[in-house]
């Protein structure tokens, strides 16, 4: 399955071993986060790592490897995993209003700022974010990922999506309301709040 | 403080979308940067959603790294480069 590509040297190999192989967990989490399934996960990112190892020639030494990687990951779920999933519903990205944390706070409870904890943010546990993320639309979804999760720059980020940086920008910011507005509605769910109606809060 | 503070040239939404550009830790013109501080000193509702802003992403972080690769995983993907 992985032969050895001819133009790989000893050389090469151990650089991919030692430089490629701590970033697993890094391209796993984001993967779990992309396909939402363990399984795909895994077959995701191993065959991210072939396919990288089998380019790794064409890899500039120097030169951000975790980006790299990424992007062939990217690639690797657009083509193959993507198709087999079921998209959470769509947003049509233009007339959707913005939903709007401040103000659903402030709804809320008036007080909400008084206090340097936040009540409802400080509530929520891993699973509700997990949720929250993995109900985006694609997109955003991947923005959020290789932003707030990964750490990526603007311009990584637009070299991995292969996209624009105004696009980057604008789907992550879009990205972010449409995931606080998921919070909230786990906010809601699980009783931390007893908000309005979903979907009324927005400016 | 105001709900809004045009007289920066800015409405509070377009701050606050530069305000997350410079979360994100990406480098902004130091005139921009000065106006978004300016405007978010004075604009109270601006200053708390940027917090909020800054709030979630940190939320978000928390998932950096909490579901790391299994072991089966990581020894089947050294081996297969090992192998090679
Ligand atoms: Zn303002």
């Amino acid at each position: 399955m992985a032969e050895q590509p001819a133009d790989l040297t000893e050389q090469d190999k151990r650089r991919f071993q030692e430089n490629a192989l701590p970033l697993l967990d890094s391209l796993y989490g984001a993967a779990l986060r992309m396909t939402r399934n363990p399984a795909d996960a895994e077959d995701l990112v191993q065959e991210t790592m072939l396919r990288a190892y089998r380019a790794f020639r064409s890899f500039e030494p120097g030169t951000n490897l975790k980006a790299w990687l990424f992007r062939i990951l990217t690639n690797a779920y657009i083509n193959t995993y993507r198709k087999r999933q079921r998209e959470p519903r769509k947003v049509s990205s233009d007339e959707v209003e913005e939903f709007d944390l401040y103000q659903a706070l402030k709804d809320h409870d008036p007080q909400w700022d008084e206090t340097p904890e936040n009540i409802v943010l400080d509530a929520l546990v891993d699973s509700d974010i997990i949720e929250a993320i993995d109900e985006l639309p694609e997109q955003f979804r991947m923005a959020v990922i290789l932003s707030d999760i990964e750490g990526f720059s603007y311009a990584e980020m637009a070299d991995i999506m292969g996209v624009p940086m105004g696009t980057v920008m604008s789907r992550l910011h879009r990205g972010r309301k449409a995931l606080q507005e998921r919070l909230w509605d786990k906010a809601r769910e699980r009783g931390i709040v007893k908000g309005p109606r979903e979907g009324s809060v927005r400016r | 403080m105001s709900e809004d503070h045009p007289s920066l040239g800015h409405d509070c939404k377009e701050v606050l979308e530069r305000a997350q550009v410079f979360l994100d830790g990406e480098l902004l013109e130091e005139s921009e940067r000065l106006e978004i501080q300016e405007h978010l000193e004075r604009c109270g509702p601006c200053y708390k959603r940027y917090g909020l802003e800054r709030e979630v992403k940190v939320l978000i972080a928390r998932l950096r790294g909490a579901q790391p690769c299994p072991r089966e995983l990581r020894s089947r993907i050294q081996e297969l480069i090992d192998r090679s």
